[in-house]
């Protein structure tokens, strides 16, 4: 390398300071509170009594690992979560791939199907359950005109599970389609034509053709769609409040109400901070298939 | 030092805030609520002070206060508490005391039910919070249904008793499975955790001739009383009630009755205005409120709630919040509240003929007050609903017996008063 | 190997008022073994007929036969051809190796089968020490000769190849041209290529197969329709640079004829055309190429041309000198040896060979003939 020449290093400058702005923007809305709450995580701060007064250490870790409220809380969200995020991306990539086919009124399409991404997701509780009503909603109605017997959406436990995951479903598919339709639309046409030619089948291009492409838009949009599911409160809390019993008690709703129920900060901090390890870890594991599978 | 700063801070605010005169103040979006809206037009015209309401739903509520209650000078002048938060608060240190105020000015706090002052308004000899609404929970029941003449005779015929509004908490149970017939149900109840269930329970646990708690802060909710009013709360909403109550929340119950689909149903006193509204319900006039029975005549079952008001330690200007806390509870006010359809606090409204002959339920929603049960208050209350109401959905739900989820309970409670000190 | 036929083959996109007839009709029979050229400018038509060979575009009308069999409404997969694609198509997910050995998976070959016909077409092609190689880290020619391997080891019937020497640059695209032939001539399988550049239409084919608006202009033998030409179009379009065509009067005068144009006046020898009399006193399109002009008089019957120098292209090997006819007349071209000395503006006298003068209707733009005395 040879030295920098004057200009250069003017560009460098100048380079510097038209990004110091958004870097110090960048540390103090992302660095600052993940810094924040991995400090508080060690000590035992409530929001009653605030302060770093009680060095906990690894206490507030320690609590949260016991605790067996918490783990249910974790392994009912990774249930949910492999739930949610399959089906979606079953679902998700069969429109996409029809979508993709669709030459005329692609735009009608695309507008219904976002419809329900547009919705705040409390809105989109609050307008499942009375459609899911069990007595005055529409569902069990309809159902009933064909002899079904009234199915209880929410109340009972498993049953309950299962509607979170079909309302969250309807809520976030359109996301799946929407990245995998992008990523599909923007595959070459040559390779198909080759394999047609060289005398793959419909089925056959699709897996080893269409599959392999998409690795890279499909790591990224279930990786995206894992962590959002991760995250999912809103529905939860306006749909169910994790019941019946703790059928539905998703580890975010869990965290939130840790801190701002209970008002244990520190404890609730802990238990980020272990979701924020997971879900790292799960990035960069997935990250890591999807990069050697594609070097098979 | 600390105290002189803080004092100095807070004249600076009020400086600030004597130019402007505005009073602020975070409130639930609930009927009261909107009584007030309409009022403020009269305290603004006579004190020249600007209040600005801001509404927000009860689930936001808790979320908004505390960061402005920790703060050294928050955006709330005034705030209203709901009686679960108010060991949380206190413990906190969020609120001012009113008692040199209330001396100073003499305003009479001797009018308040008594139940309401324990409630919302002193803690440990200490008045921080003058009551502002109940919503003491009641039983809402169908009188159309008692006076119909087959009911009648059927019921005499089945139980070879008179068709009548339930006396005790048995003769009520009775009723309810004699109802549940026809596509009709006998109850509808609100099994949404954590503080649908919780509350509602509570009124089960009090008319089975239950406690939360002893003398020393001991629990006592899973005792033989307890875990009977655990089953029958079980057995009500899976017999008598309709399909998927477990899930409800009280606006959703409240629609399988307003629909006139139950004959009964336990809730906050303030849905009993919401029966005669044409445009929500299908029972107009065909639907009353008492006291939740309980073992005996003279026995009340109810579980008592209310909202308080109080001045925060971080208010900006507490005085000019003092002035607006003197109107809306003065005498004048709390009545043209209680006319409007409020729930009123004071014995004076609540005797008050002319409010008597606009709703004649307030009677009875007088004797359902004084004969209510307070929910225990402390630190660690909104947890203990959190905990209680896991518990109880969780015994719904089949996944525990009535037994084992209230002992888990009684023993998280007992964990959590020793932590707050208050076990004896 | 196989012959392909087309019976009036058609493609016509869309339907009704806005339907876009791309082929119109064509007739043409690929022999068993032959290297037929595809030439035409873009948009000809040439690309669509050769993807309705593959089987990548629906035939809309006529018939399209392989070895005899109708195959319209045969999938790609079973007409047992290979394509090779402008833009080489390859999977870029796939390392080399299983690019070529992807169709005769999917046909169900034996490993070791796979094995050794890639090994022997990566020999051929050289691309050995490609194939554990993704298309993403080969230069263009390298995957320009995967493309080629991937049809090759599939040993198809016929061999279609798209263009596929258009992307790479003029050096690399004349050693391609010189492989492809030879690889033609060794395996002996039917190809037809498609291409919009003439010298690998002169150089490759064994017929061309000029098309034009979606119809077939002429087709031939190279140099069959470098001599003869059948329209202005074919005319123009073979050869840089181009036959000189200007407009002028076929005059009889005596027995013999002259060609009167602006600027010029050219006798031809009745004998040497005897096509060529019944067309006296018409109007005519004049045909000239470049290289039929000289310093020197040539051939039996030369006319010499009175011209100036407009400009001038020293390419080395030869000069383009572009000139003026007469004082007014029509700008031509002509190709002389690089060892003459030209500047612009200078008058100069070349020598037309008037035995390879061609004549066109102007109404038609056909060609024509000189009639059977023409013996050269």
């Amino acid at each position: 390398m040879t030295a920098a020449t004057p200009m250069e290093m003017r560009d460098r400058r100048f380079g510097w300071m038209l990004t110091a702005p958004g870097l110090a923007l960048l540390a103090a809305v992302v660095l600052f509170p993940i810094l924040w709450a991995g400090t508080t995580s060690f000590f035992d701060y409530t929001l009653i009594m605030p302060g770093y007064d009680n060095f906990a250490g690894f206490g507030n870790y320690a609590k949260a690992a016991g605790d067996g409220e918490f783990l249910h809380a974790a392994w009912i969200t990774v249930l949910f979560v492999l739930a949610v995020v399959s089906i979606q991306f079953a679902i998700g990539l069969l429109v996409a791939l029809m979508l993709n086919d669709t030459e005329r009124g692609k735009g009608v399409y695309y507008l219904i199907l976002l419809c329900p991404l547009l919705i705040n997701p409390v809105v989109v509780g609050l307008m499942w359950r009375m459609i899911l009503h069990p007595t005055l909603g529409i569902v069990n109605w309809l159902l009933s005109t064909v002899g079904i017997e009234p199915v209880n959406w929410l109340g009972a436990p498993d049953m309950a599970f299962w509607t979170v995951v079909l309302v969250d479903i309807w809520h976030q598919v359109s996301f799946m389609v929407v990245l995998l339709l992008a990523g599909l639309s923007s595959l070459p046409a040559e390779p198909y034509e080759a394999a047609r030619v060289d005398g793959a089948s419909a089925l056959q291009r699709f897996w080893h053709i269409t599959l392999p492409m998409m690795k890279p838009v499909i790591a990224i949009t279930l990786l995206i769609r894992m962590i959002f599911a991760i995250k999912t409160y809103d529905i939860i809390y306006i749909m169910t409040r994790g019941g019946p019993g703790t059928a539905t008690d998703l580890i975010s709703y869990f965290i939130y109400r840790r801190a701002f129920v209970s008002l244990d900060l520190g404890e609730a901090c802990a238990m980020a901070a272990m979701l924020l390890i997971v879900i790292a870890g799960m990035t960069a594991l997935l990250w890591r298939t999807m990069r050697t599978a594609q070097d098979d | 030092m600390k105290r002189i700063l803080l004092a100095s801070l807070s004249g600076l605010a009020l400086a600030a805030a004597a130019q402007a005169e505005e009073v602020n103040i975070l409130m639930e979006a609930v009927p009261d609520t909107t009584y007030i809206q309409q009022l403020l037009p009269e305290f603004e015209e006579e004190t020249g002070i600007k209040v600005n309401l801001e509404v927000v739903n009860y689930a936001e509520m808790h979320t908004k206060l505390v960061p402005q209650l920790v703060a050294r000078s928050g955006s709330y002048s005034a705030i209203v508490v709901d009686f679960y938060w108010v060991g949380e608060f206190y413990k906190a240190g969020w609120m001012q005391p009113l008692d040199d105020r209330i001396e100073a000015d003499g305003f009479d706090t001797s009018v308040y039910v008594p139940a309401m002052m324990d409630l919302v308004g002193q803690v440990e000899g200490t008045t921080y919070m003058l009551p502002f609404y109940n919503y003491a929970m009641g039983l809402l029941y169908r009188t159309d249904l008692l006076e119909d003449e087959a009911n009648k005779a059927a019921y005499l015929e089945a139980t070879g008793s008179e068709l009548k509004a339930p006396e005790t908490w048995d003769e009520y149970l009775r009723q309810v499975a004699f109802f549940t017939k026809d596509g009709q149900y006998g109850v509808v109840n609100q099994g949404l955790r954590p503080d649908p269930i919780a509350m509602e329970w509570s009124n089960y646990l009090f008319a089975s001739g239950g406690s939360f708690m002893d003398e020393g802060w001991h629990a006592t909710f899973n005792s033989p009383e307890g875990v009977a009013a655990l089953e029958t709360y079980i057995k009500n909403l899976n017999d008598y009630g309709p399909v998927g109550a477990a899930s409800f929340s009280f606006d959703e119950a409240f629609n399988v009755f307003s629909q006139g689909q139950a004959y009964s149903y336990i809730t906050y006193n303030f849905f009993r205005a919401a029966v005669d509204d044409p445009s929500s319900s299908a029972v107009v006039g065909k639907a009353e409120i008492m006291g939740v029975p309980g073992q005996t005549p003279e026995e009340g079952g109810s579980l008592n709630g209310a909202w308080g008001w109080a001045i925060p330690k971080s208010s900006p200007n507490p005085d000019a919040a003092w002035k607006f806390l003197q109107w809306v509870e003065s005498p004048e006010i709390a009545k043209k509240r209680a006319l409007l359809g409020g729930s009123p606090t004071r014995l004076d409204v609540f005797d008050d003929e002319e409010v008597i002959a606009k709703y004649p339920q307030t009677v009875a929603l007088k004797e359902l007050l004084l004969g209510s049960h307070n929910f225990p208050t402390f630190t660690y209350t909104p947890q203990f609903v959190e905990v209680l109401g896991r518990e109880l959905s969780l015994a719904v739900a089949g996944e525990k017996t009535a037994q084992e989820a209230l002992d888990t309970a009684a023993a998280e409670f007992d964990e959590m008063a020793a932590k707050d000190g208050r076990q004896k | 190997m196989a012959s392909i036929e087309l019976n009036s083959v058609s493609r016509i996109y869309g339907s009704g008022a806005s339907a876009v007839h791309a082929v119109k009709g064509i007739d043409l029979k690929i022999e068993d073994g032959e290297f037929m050229i595809f030439l035409g400018p873009s948009g000809c038509g040439k690309s669509t007929t050769l993807r309705m060979i593959a089987g990548l575009e629906p035939v809309s009308g006529g018939d399209l036969l392989i070895d005899g069999a109708r195959v319209n409404d045969v999938d790609p997969a079973e007409r047992d051809l290979a394509i090779v694609f402008q833009n080489y198509a390859l999977y870029p997910h796939m390392t080399v190796r299983a690019n070529m050995a992807f169709g005769l998976k999917l046909r169900g070959l034996p490993r070791s089968e796979i094995d050794t016909r890639i090994a022997d077409v990566a020999r051929v092609l050289s691309v050995e020490p490609l194939l554990n190689r993704r298309p993403a880290q080969l230069s263009g020619g390298q995957r320009q000769r995967v493309a080629l391997g991937r049809a090759l080891v599939r040993e198809p019937r016929a061999f279609l190849l798209d263009e596929p020497l258009s992307n790479l640059d003029a050096k690399l695209r004349s050693v391609m041209r010189t492989e492809l032939v030879k690889l033609h001539r060794k395996l002996g399988t039917t190809m037809v290529h498609v291409t919009h550049d003439q010298v690998e239409a002169m150089t490759m084919g064994t017929r061309i197969c000029i098309m034009r608006g979606g119809e077939i202009v002429q087709v031939g033998r190279p140099q069959e329709v470098y001599r003869n030409p059948a329209d202005t179009f074919v005319a123009g379009f073979l050869a840089t640079p181009p036959m000189n065509l200007f407009p002028g009067r076929l005059e009889a005068r005596g027995d013999s004829l002259v060609l009167v144009a602006e600027g010029a006046e050219i006798p031809v020898p009745a004998a040497t055309a005897p096509g060529w009399g019944g067309h006296a006193g018409r109007e005519v399109i004049i045909g000239l190429r470049p290289e039929h002009l000289a310093e020197a008089p040539e051939g039996p019957a030369p006319a010499a041309l009175q011209l100036s120098v407009e400009t001038v292209e020293a390419l080395g090997p030869e000069t383009i000198l572009n000139l003026r006819l007469g004082r007014n007349g029509p700008e031509i071209a002509a190709r002389l040896p690089a060892d003459g000395d030209w500047e612009a503006g200078q008058p100069v006298t070349l020598h037309a060979d008037t035995a390879r003068l061609h004549l066109f209707d102007p109404a038609t733009t056909r060609s024509i003939p000189r009639g059977a005395a023409h013996a050269l």
